[in-house]
C-alpha cells in the first residue's frame, strides 16, 4: 500500500491542506513543517486517516469535533486506488469521497493487508523517543539477541520492560519459597485461619460431660440440703431447751416470793408522785402568806416620807418651751455678726462697679443706671446681625473674579473645537448598502467554495472512464436517461436468463437421458429383460416349426424342397438343435421360457419398456432446446446492437447496461454539479455588480467629508465601517460644540447675578448702621461701638443690679434677730415673778436653766409616790391568795389518807412502798414468760417447760457439739456441690451457640475467593511471559541470520564506517549477544562500550534491517518516521538519509522534521529524483 | 383447619463461598447468612401462628463439627416451643453424617424420626398424621418411601422424605424413588427434601421440593426460602412460597453486541443492575456478571483484568450503595469480524499471533504452559482446584479459556507507546 495523497480537509490546524505523494520522482518524502506549523498534527492526521480519529482527540482546536475531515487516497501493490473521506465519529467514519455514503472498514483493511493500528504505530512507524528507548534497551539488555531480533522484526522498543513487568508483577503475587507475595501470604492466612476454626469448633462431647456433671450435682445437692434441714431443726431444738432452763429456775423463784405480797393495796403508778407534790405546794404556800405581809409594812413607812411641789408642775410646759429656746437664743447672736460682715463687703464690691463704668454714683442712686429689658435686646439682636452682612458682602465680592476667568476658557475651547459636515448623503448611501454587507460575505465565501468545487468536479472529470470532455461539455452531452438504460438492462438480463434456463433445461433433459440409458443397461447387466416383441418373435419361430412340422405330418402333398430348405434354415437359426423337433422342442421351450419370464419379471419388463420410452422422447427434446437456444442467442445479439446504437451520439462504446447505469449516475451526478456551480456563479457575478455599485457611491460621499483621506477601500464591508466611523465623528464634534456653548451662557448669568448680590449686601450694611446708633443711645455709648463693647458694658450692670439686691436681703435679716430676743426676756420675767422669785435678779437665760432644773426634781417625787401605792395595793391581794390556796390542799391530802388506807398524810409513804413490790413481782414473771415464749418453737409454755424439763442437762451440750459438727460436714459438702454446679455452668454458658467458627469459616472462604482470583491472574502473567519468550526464540531462530546481515551492513553505512559491523557472540553465561566490529583490527566491541549515540545507530540498522525483512515477505507498507535524527552528526545524518533513500525503493518513506538543516542535507546529498519535499505553512 | 411450614436443607453454618472481599463490598451482609435466614424461619412461623414446622432433612452441614451450631438451633426451637410451635424432623444425607445430630439433646417440641424403621406422629387435636424416616448413614441407596405406613384414614397425612426422587441434576442419587408411587401412596402431601432448587413436582396430591433457605453459591440462584401451607376445612391443602434469604446469588448476563467501547458496556451494565435492583428490591445481591457477544471493545476489556473488575464494582457500588458484591466478573466476547482478519502481519507480532493458534490447537504444546504453573499449583487449596469453576491449572480446556484473556493483554502491553 502507498499513500497517494492526505488532504487535512479539517483537522487541527489545517483547512483543505493537501499534501500530494503521487509524483512520479521518488518515494521519500520530506514533509518540513516549523514549530508550531503542525507538524505533529499531520502527522497524526495520516494515522487517523487509516485507523479513525480518536474519541478525545485534541486536533479539534478550530474544526469542532463533529466537522473534522480527513480525506485520503491510497494505492495497493496491485495498482487499485481508494479514495475516501474519513470523519470523526463512532461508526460509519469512512465514506466517498463527497462525503456521503458509509464504506465498509473491511475494503479499507484489505488496503492495509491486515496491519491493524497497534501494530502500524509500532512497526511501521518511529520517532525520536523510540529511538532513545530502542539505544537504552540495548545497553540495559546487554545486547541480548533473541530481545533485539525480536524488537527489529516488530518495533518494539520496550520488550524488555514488558519482560520485566510481567516478571515483577507475577512475583509480587506468588513465589514458591517466599512469604511476602500476596498468594503466599493469604495462604498462610487461610491456613493459620483453619486452625483457630478447628480450635473454635466446640466438640460435642464436651457438651455432653458438661452437662452431665451439671445433672449428677444437682441430684446430690438435693440430698444434702434435705439431711441438713432435718439436723438443724434437732439442733435448733436443743439449742432452745439450753436458753430455757435458767429462765425456767427464775421464773419459778420469782413465783415464791410473790405469796407475801398478795395483801399490799395496788395504788395507782402516779399515787405517790401526786403524794410528794401536793405536800410540796402546802409548804411553799404558807411561805408565800408570810413574805406578802413583811412588804406591806415597809411601803407603808416610806410613803409616809414623800413630799411633792404641785406649781412648778402646773407650769411645766412653759419652763420647758424656754428652756428649749436658749439655744436658739445663742445661735441668733452668732449669726447677726455674720450678715454684718457680709454686708460691709458686698458694699464695697458695689462701689467698684460704679466707678469702673465711671459714673460718679452713690450705691442709693445706682438704679438710675438701669435700662429697659426691649432696649437691651434691640442691642444684642442688632449685635448678632453685624458678621453675618460683613461676611456675605465679602463672599459676593470674591466670586466675581473668579467667574470671569472661566468664561474666557470657554470661549477659547469653543473656537478650537472643528467645522461641522452636512452627514445626511452618507448616512443614507450606508442604510442602503448595509444589506450587501453579509451579501458581501456570503459573494466571497460563494467565490471560494465555487473554485474548489469546479476543481473538484474537474478532477472528477478527469478520473471518469469512457468519455472524456471538459466540464461545459458535460452538460451537453446526450447520455440516453436512466430508464432507457435500465429497459435495456432488463431487455438483456432477460434473454441471458432466458438462455441459462434453456440450458439449464438442455442439461436437464440431457441428464435424464444419460440417466434412462443408466439405468437400461443396469437392467440387461443382471439379465436380459425380455420384451413383448421377444415373445412374438419367439411365438413366431415356434409356430413357423408347428407349421412346418404340421406340413410335414398332415400333407405331405405340398412337402417341397422348399420346405426342406425352410426345415434346413430353421434348424441352423436354433442353436444347438440338430433335428427339426430338436429345434422345435427349444423354440416351444424358449417361448414358454420368455413367457414365463415375461409374467414373472413382469416389473422389470415394464420398467425396461418405459424407460425405452423415455430415452426415445428425451432425444426429441433434446433436439427441440438446441434450436430454443440457438433462436435466443440471436436475439440476444440483435438487441445488444441496438443498445451499441444508442450510445453513438455521446460518442461512447457502452459496458454492460449495469455498469452504464452507474456510470451515467455518475455523469449525471456530475453534470448537476456542474449546472450547480454554473448557476451559483452567475448569481455572484450579479450580486457583485451591485456591490460594485455600492462602494462606488460610498466613496464619493466619503471623500466630500473627509478630502482625499475619505474613502478608498475596495471591500464594501470595510468601507461601511470607515463610513460609520466618520458618522460617529461628526455625531461626537456636533455633541461637544452644543455642549461648550450652553456652558458659555451659564456662566455669564452668574456673573450678573454675582454683581448683584454684591450691591444689595451693601446697603443693608448702611440701613444697620443707622439703627445701631438708635439702639445705643440709652447706654450711652457712641455710634462706633462695636456690638462686642457694647456686650460687655451691658454684662456689668447686670452684675452691678444682683448685688444691690443681695445688700437688701442682708439688711432684713438682721432686723429679724434684735426682734426674736426681746421676746425671750419677757416670758422669764413673767415665770420667774409667780413661781421662783429668789431667781428675779438672775440673767434670763440663767435663770431659764434653773427653772428647768427645779421642774426635773418635782417630776422625780410625784413619780415614786405613784410607784408605793401600787406595791402596797399588790401585797394586799397575795395575803389573800395564800390563804385560799391552803385550805384546797389540805382536803386533797385528806382524801388520798382514805384511798390508801391511812389516817395520816404522813403515813402515806409506807403504803406506797408495798404496793410498788407487789407490781414488780408479778412483772417479772411475766418477763420470764414472755423469754419462753421465743424459745418454745409454738408450743404452750407449760407443754414446753414440761418437755425441756425432761431433757438431761448434763448431756444437753455433748449433744450439740455433734449435731453442729455434722452440720458443719453437711454445708461443705454442700457448697462443693454449688461449685460443681457453677462450673459446670459457665462452661455451658460459654458454649452458648456462638458463631466464631461461622465467622472464621466465612473468612476462609473470603480468603479462598481472593486466592482464586489472584491465582488466575499470575497464571495469566506467566502464560504471557513464557508465550512471548516462545515468540521471541521462534521468530530468532527463523530470522536471525538475514536480520543480522543486514542490519550489519546498515550499521556499517549509518557509522560512516566507524563500525566495520556486527555479529552475534556468546557472553560469559553462554547467551547469545550483538556486538560491534570495529574496521581494521576486527576488534570487538560489547553494546556496553558503545556510545549512547552508537546504540541508537544501532538500534535504527536493526529496526531498518527487520522492516526491509519485513517487505521482502509481505505487500509494502508506508514507514513513517518523526525527526528521528536530530541528534545525529551531519555525517551520520547524510548517511541515514541516504539509506532510508534507498529502503524507498521497497516502500514509501515519509519523514517529518522541523529542522531546516535536515532538508538542506537532503537537498545536497540524495538525489532529486528520489526525494520530494513538502512544506507545511 | 390446619397451617404448618415446609422447609428442607437448611444447612445451617455453612459458609457463602469464595467470595474476594473488596472495598465497598457489603461484607457483613454476607456473615452468618444461613442462621439469619433461619431466624427468618422462625419468625415466620411464629407471625404467621403455624401449628407446626416439618423439616425434610440437611439440618445441618455433613461436614461441619461445631457443637454450636446445635446449641443455636435448640435456642430458636426453644422460641417455637414458647410459641406453642412443634417442630417434627428427619435427618438426611448431611445430618447422617453430622456429629451434632447424635449429641445434641432438643427441647421436647422437636420431634426427630428414627431412622431404623419409619415412624407416625399423629396430632389428635389437628386430625394431622406425619409420617417419616431419617437417613441412617449419609449413603442410602433404597428407596425408603415404599415401606412408609398406610394413610391413617380421617387424618391430613403428610409424608416426610429427604430423597433425589429419579435423579436430580447436581445431587447424590439418594433414597431413589419415582414420582407415581409417591402419588399413589394416598398421602395429602409429601414434604421432599433434598433438591435445592423449588420444584412443584405434583398437585394432587402435592408435591414439592422447597429448595434450600439460603443460597450458598452461584448454581443456587434466585429467591430462596420456604413453603407455608395452608389446608382448609375440606383437607385441600394450597400453599404460598416464602423467600427467607438475607442475601441473593444472582447471575447478570450482559450482552455487549452493538457496545463500541468500555464505556457503553459500563452503560449496559449500570441499566441491567439497575433493572435487576428493581426485581429484588430491598435484598442484598450476589452477582456473577458475563460480558458476551461480539464487540469492539473486546480487546480493551481483556487489555486489563484488574481495571475492569473495579470499575464494574465502583459502578455497582454507585447504584447499590453496598447492597450489592460482585462475585466475579466472565468475559465472554469476542471482537468483530473485521478485527479478527486484521492481524499481525509475517513479522515478529505475526510470529507470536501464529503461536497463539497453534497453542489453541495443539494440546501438547498447550499442555507445556503447566511447567510455568507448577509450582503455584502445589501451593494452593484443594478447594480452588476442584471446583470446576475454579482454577484448574493442568486442564487444557482451562488453559485456553486463560490463552483468550493473555492474547489481547500481552498485545497490549507490548505496542503500548511509551510517554
Amino acid at each position: 500500500m502507498k499513500f497517494l495523497q492526505l488532504n487535512l480537509l479539517a483537522y487541527g490546524p489545517f483547512t483543505d491542506t493537501v499534501i500530494d505523494f503521487t509524483r512520479e520522482s521518488g518515494g521519500f518524502h520530506i514533509i518540513y513543517g516549523p514549530n508550531e506549523a503542525g507538524k505533529s498534527s499531520a502527522l497524526r492526521g495520516l494515522k487517523n486517516m487509516l485507523y479513525g480519529i480518536p474519541q478525545r482527540s485534541t486536533d479539534n482546536f478550530i474544526h469542532p469535533h463533529p466537522q473534522m475531515r480527513i480525506g485520503g487516497t491510497i494505492e495497493s501493490a496491485q495498482g487499485d486506488i481508494l479514495e475516501f473521506v474519513r470523519r470523526k465519529g463512532i461508526r460509519g467514519t469512512l465514506r466517498l469521497p463527497d462525503d456521503g455514503d458509509i464504506i465498509e472498514e473491511s475494503v479499507l483493511t484489505r488496503y492495509l493487508n491486515g496491519v491493524d493500528e497497534d501494530l502500524f504505530i509500532t512497526m511501521f512507524g518511529i520517532d525520536h523517543g523510540d529511538l532513545i528507548r530502542g539505544g537504552e534497551e540495548i545497553i540495559h539488555g546487554k545486547g541480548n539477541m533473541g530481545q533485539l531480533i525480536f524488537a527489529a522484526g516488530s518495533g518494539i522498543s520496550r520488550l524488555r520492560k514488558v519482560q520485566e513487568q510481567l516478571k515483577s508483577e507475577a512475583d509480587a503475587l506468588f513465589k514458591p519459597a517466599a512469604k511476602k507475595p500476596k498468594i503466599n501470604e493469604n495462604i498462610s492466612v487461610l491456613n493459620k485461619n483453619r486452625k483457630n476454626l478447628r480450635d473454635a469448633q466446640l466438640p460435642g462431647q464436651q457438651w455432653e460431660s458438661h452437662d452431665k456433671g451439671l445433672r449428677l450435682a444437682r441430684g446430690k445437692k438435693k440430698e444434702i440440703v434435705k439431711e441438713l434441714e432435718e439436723k438443724k431443726s434437732s439442733l435448733y431444738y436443743l439449742k432452745r431447751v439450753q436458753q430455757s432452763l435458767p429462765i425456767i429456775a427464775k421464773r419459778k423463784e420469782l413465783i415464791n416470793e410473790l405469796k407475801s405480797y398478795v395483801k399490799a393495796i395496788l395504788l395507782p403508778k402516779k399515787f405517790s408522785e401526786l403524794r410528794s407534790n401536793r405536800v410540796a405546794s402546802l409548804n411553799s404556800m404558807e411561805k408565800e402568806r408570810l413574805q406578802a405581809s413583811g412588804s406591806k409594812k415597809d411601803v407603808e413607812n416610806e410613803l409616809s416620807n414623800l413630799q411633792v411641789p404641785g406649781d412648778l408642775i402646773d407650769r411645766s410646759s412653759e419652763i420647758e418651751e424656754l428652756h428649749r429656746d436658749i439655744g436658739s437664743q445663742l445661735k441668733g447672736e452668732k449669726n447677726r455678726l455674720k450678715l454684718q460682715t457680709r454686708m460691709n463687703l458686698l458694699q464695697n464690691e458695689t462701689k467698684d462697679i460704679l466707678s469702673l463704668l465711671g459714673d460718679d454714683l452713690k450705691i442709693e442712686n445706682a438704679y438710675k443706671l438701669r435700662i429697659k429689658v426691649s432696649e437691651a435686646s434691640r442691642i444684642k439682636t442688632l449685635g448678632r446681625g453685624h458678621d453675618k452682612i460683613i461676611t456675605r458682602l465679602e463672599t459676593a465680592e470674591e466670586t466675581i473674579p473668579k467667574l470671569a476667568a472661566t468664561i474666557t476658557a470657554a470661549n477659547r475651547k469653543l473656537k478650537e473645537s472643528g467645522i461641522l459636515h452636512d452627514i445626511a448623503p452618507l448616512k443614507d448611501s450606508l442604510r442602503r448598502a448595509d444589506d450587501y454587507k453579509v451579501l458581501e460575505k456570503q459573494y466571497i465565501d460563494e467565490q471560494s467554495k465555487i473554485t474548489i468545487e469546479l476543481k473538484t468536479l474537474e478532477i472528477e472529470l478527469g478520473k471518469q472512464s469512457l468519455w472524456q470532455g471538459s466540464v461545459k461539455e458535460l452538460e451537453s452531452l446526450s447520455v440516453p436517461e436512466a430508464d432507457i438504460i435500465n429497459i435495456f438492462e432488463d431487455k438483456i438480463g432477460e434473454s441471458e436468463l432466458k438462455i441459462a434456463q434453456l440450458k439449464g433445461e438442455l442439461l436437464g433433459l440431457e441428464k435424464n437421458l444419460s440417466d434412462a440409458e443408466k439405468q437400461i443397461s443396469e437392467l440387461n447387466l443382471k439379465q436380459e429383460v425380455p420384451t413383448e416383441k421377444d415373445l412374438a418373435a419367439a411365438r413366431e419361430k415356434r409356430d413357423k416349426g408347428w407349421h412346418l412340422i404340421l406340413s410335414i405330418l398332415n400333407d405331405r402333398s405340398d412337402y417341397s424342397e422348399k420346405i426342406d430348405d425352410y426345415i434346413t434354415d430353421y434348424i441352423q437359426k436354433t442353436p444347438t438343435a440338430k433335428t427339426l423337433a430338436d429345434a422345435f422342442e427349444i423354440s416351444l421351450k424358449k417361448a414358454d421360457e420368455i413367457s414365463d419370464r415375461l409374467r414373472r419379471e413382469a416389473d422389470r419388463v415394464t420398467a425396461k419398456v418405459k424407460l425405452i420410452v423415455d430415452q426415445e422422447s428425451f432425444n426429441v427434446q433434446i433436439d427441440q432446446m438446441k434450436n430454443r437456444i440457438k433462436t435466443a442467442l440471436k436475439e440476444k445479439r440483435e438487441i445488444e446492437k441496438e443498445w451499441v446504437a444508442l450510445w453513438e451520439p455521446a460518442k461512447i462504446s457502452p459496458k454492460t447496461p449495469k455498469e452504464m447505469r452507474i456510470w451515467g449516475e455518475n455523469h449525471r451526478a456530475l453534470a448537476q454539479k456542474g449546472k450547480d456551480i454554473r448557476e451559483r456563479k452567475a448569481r455572484g457575478d450579479k450580486l457583485k455588480t451591485d456591490i460594485d455599485h455600492h462602494i462606488k457611491i460610498l466613496n464619493r460621499c466619503m471623500k466630500k467629508i473627509a478630502g482625499i483621506n475619505g474613502g478608498g477601500s475596495k471591500r464594501l464591508t470595510d468601507l461601511i465601517e470607515e463610513g460609520k466611523k466618520v458618522i460617529e465623528y461628526e455625531n461626537d464634534l456636533q455633541k461637544n460644540k452644543k455642549h461648550l456653548e450652553k456652558e458659555n451662557i451659564r456662566l455669564n448669568q452668574e456673573l450678573e447675578e454675582a454683581q448683584a448680590r454684591v450691591d444689595s449686601t451693601r446697603g443693608e450694611l448702611l440701613k444697620w448702621e443707622k439703627n445701631w446708633k438708635e439702639a445705643l443711645l440709652p447706654l450711652g455709648l457712641g455710634a462706633g461701638t462695636h456690638p462686642d463693647d457694647a456686650n460687655a458694658v451691658m454684662a456689668e450692670h447686670h452684675n452691678l443690679f444682683e448685688k444691690l439686691k443681695k445688700l437688701d436681703t442682708l439688711k432684713e435679716e438682721i432686723n429679724a434677730i434684735g426682734l426674736d430676743k426681746d421676746k425671750f426676756c419677757a416670758k422669764v420675767d413673767s415665770i420667774v415673778n409667780a413661781v421662783a422669785k429668789d431667781l428675779a435678779d438672775v440673767l434670763p437665760q440663767e435663770a431659764s436653766r434653773k427653772l428647768n432644773d427645779r421642774l426635773s426634781m418635782a417630776r422625780a417625787a410625784f413619780s415614786k409616790e405613784e410607784t408605793l401605792l401600787g406595791q402596797l395595793k399588790k401585797d394586799k391581794d397575795r395575803i389573800a391568795k395564800a390563804r385560799v390556796k391552803i385550805s384546797e390542799i389540805e382536803s386533797q391530802l385528806n382524801q388520798m389518807c382514805r384511798e390508801a388506807g391511812c389516817e395520816r398524810y404522813e403515813q402515806l409513804a409506807e403504803a406506797e412502798n408495798r404496793s410498788k413490790i407487789r407490781w414488780e413481782l408479778e412483772n417479772g414473771i411475766k418477763e420470764l414468760g414472755e423469754r419462753l415464749h421465743p424459745l418454745s418453737g409454738g408450743a404452750l409454755i407449760d407443754d414446753f417447760i414440761k418437755d425441756a424439763l425432761m431433757v438431761d442437762p448434763d448431756t444437753l451440750e455433748n449433744k450439740i457439739l455433734l449435731l453442729e459438727e455434722e452440720i458443719e460436714k453437711c454445708d461443705h459438702e454442700k457448697s462443693e456441690l454449688d461449685q460443681t454446679i457453677g462450673s459446670e455452668r459457665t462452661e455451658l454458658d460459654k458454649m452458648d451457640g456462638s458463631a466464631r467458627a461461622v465467622g472464621l469459616a466465612e473468612e476462609s472462604q473470603i480468603l479462598m475467593g481472593r486466592l482464586e482470583k489472584d491465582a488466575q491472574e499470575y497464571a495469566r502473567l506467566k502464560i504471557a511471559a513464557k508465550i512471548l519468550n516462545m515468540g521471541i526464540e521462534r521468530y530468532q531462530e527463523k530470522s536471525q541470520g538475514p536480520i543480522l546481515k543486514r542490519a550489519s551492513s546498515l550499521f556499517k553505512l549509518i557509522t560512516k564506517g566507524s563500525f566495520e559491523g556486527i555479529r552475534a557472540e556468546f557472553d560469559d553465561n553462554g547467551t547469545p549477544v550483538i556486538v560491534g566490529v570495529r574496521p581494521g583490527n576486527g576488534e570487538l566491541v560489547g553494546v556496553e562500550g558503545m556510545s549512547d549515540g552508537s546504540a541508537d545507530q544501532l538500534y535504527l540498522a536493526l529496526r531498518l534491517s527487520g522492516l526491509q525483512d519485513y517487505l521482502e515477505k509481505n505487500e509494502p507498507v508506508p514507514f513513517i518516521i518523526d525527526d528521528i535524527l536530530i541528534k545525529f552528526d551531519d555525517t551520520r545524518a547524510i548517511a541515514a538519509l541516504q539509506v532510508l533513500a534507498q529502503i524507498s525503493r521497497q516502500t514509501q518513506v515519509i519523514f517529518f522534521t522541523h529542522h531546516t538543516h535536515l532538508l538542506r542535507l537532503v537537498e545536497k546529498n540524495i538525489d532529486d529524483s528520489i526525494f520530494v519535499q513538502h512544506q507545511l505553512v | 383447619m390446619l397451617k404448618f411450614i415446609h422447609t428442607a436443607d437448611i444447612h445451617l453454618d455453612s459458609s457463602l463461598r469464595k467470595l474476594d472481599s473488596y472495598e465497598g463490598a457489603p461484607v457483613d451482609e454476607i456473615r452468618q447468612a444461613a442462621r439469619r435466614a433461619f431466624n427468618n424461619l422462625v419468625k415466620l412461623a411464629i407471625s404467621e401462628k403455624v401449628d407446626f414446622i416439618v423439616i425434610a432433612g440437611d439440618l445441618y452441614d455433613g461436614d461441619w463439627k461445631d457443637f454450636n451450631t446445635g446449641l443455636y438451633f435448640v435456642s430458636q426451637t426453644a422460641k417455637l416451643r414458647d410459641a406453642g410451635i412443634s417442630v417434627y424432623i428427619i435427618f438426611g444425607n448431611h445430618d447422617a453424617a453430622s456429629k451434632i445430630t447424635k449429641s445434641l439433646r432438643l427441647p421436647d417440641n422437636v420431634h426427630t424420626f428414627p431412622s431404623n424403621k419409619p415412624e407416625t406422629f399423629l396430632i389428635e387435636n389437628l386430625n394431622a398424621a406425619i409420617h417419616g424416616q431419617s437417613f441412617a448413614s449419609p449413603s442410602v441407596k433404597k428407596d425408603l418411601s415404599l415401606h412408609y405406613p398406610s394413610p391413617v384414614p380421617g387424618y391430613f397425612n403428610i409424608g416426610l422424605l429427604h430423597t433425589s426422587l429419579s435423579g436430580r441434576e447436581g445431587h447424590e442419587p439418594y433414597a431413589p424413588c419415582t414420582l407415581e408411587g409417591l402419588r399413589r401412596w394416598g398421602y395429602d402431601y409429601w414434604a421432599l427434601g433434598h433438591v435445592h432448587q423449588k420444584e412443584i413436582l405434583c398437585d394432587d396430591p402435592l408435591i414439592l421440593f422447597p429448595g434450600n433457605i439460603q443460597g450458598r453459591h452461584i448454581k443456587e440462584t434466585g429467591p430462596k426460602g420456604c413453603v407455608l401451607v395452608d389446608v382448609d376445612s375440606s383437607g385441600k391443602p394450597s400453599f404460598k412460597f416464602k423467600p427467607l434469604d438475607v442475601i441473593r446469588w444472582t447471575n447478570l448476563e450482559i450482552d455487549a453486541q452493538g457496545a463500541q467501547t468500555s464505556d457503553d458496556i459500563l452503560d449496559l451494565f449500570s441499566s441491567s443492575l439497575e433493572n435487576l435492583l428493581i426485581e429484588n428490591p430491598e435484598i442484598p445481591l450476589v452477582i456473577r456478571v458475563l460480558i458476551k457477544g461480539e464487540t469492539p471493545a473486546h480487546q480493551e476489556l481483556c487489555a486489563d483484568f484488574e481495571k475492569w473488575n473495579n470499575e464494574i464494582r465502583g459502578v455497582a457500588l454507585d447504584i447499590s450503595g453496598e447492597m450489592v458484591w460482585i462475585e466475579k466478573i466472565q468475559i465472554g466476547t469476542y471482537p468483530p469480524l473485521s478485527e479478527k482478519t486484521s492481524g499481525k502481519g509475517e513479522g515478529a507480532m505475526g510470529e507470536l499471533a501464529g503461536l497463539f493458534d497453534e497453542l489453541k490447537s495443539d494440546p501438547d504444546l498447550l499442555l507445556t504452559l503447566y511447567d510455568e504453573l507448577r509450582d503455584l499449583d502445589q501451593k494452593i487449596p484443594r478447594e480452588i482446584k476442584e471446583d470446576p469453576d475454579g482454577v484448574i491449572l493442568d486442564d487444557p480446556a482451562w488453559l485456553k479459556k486463560m490463552l483468550e484473556q493473555v492474547r489481547p493483554m500481552l498485545f497490549q502491553r507490548l505496542l503500548q507507546k511509551e510517554g
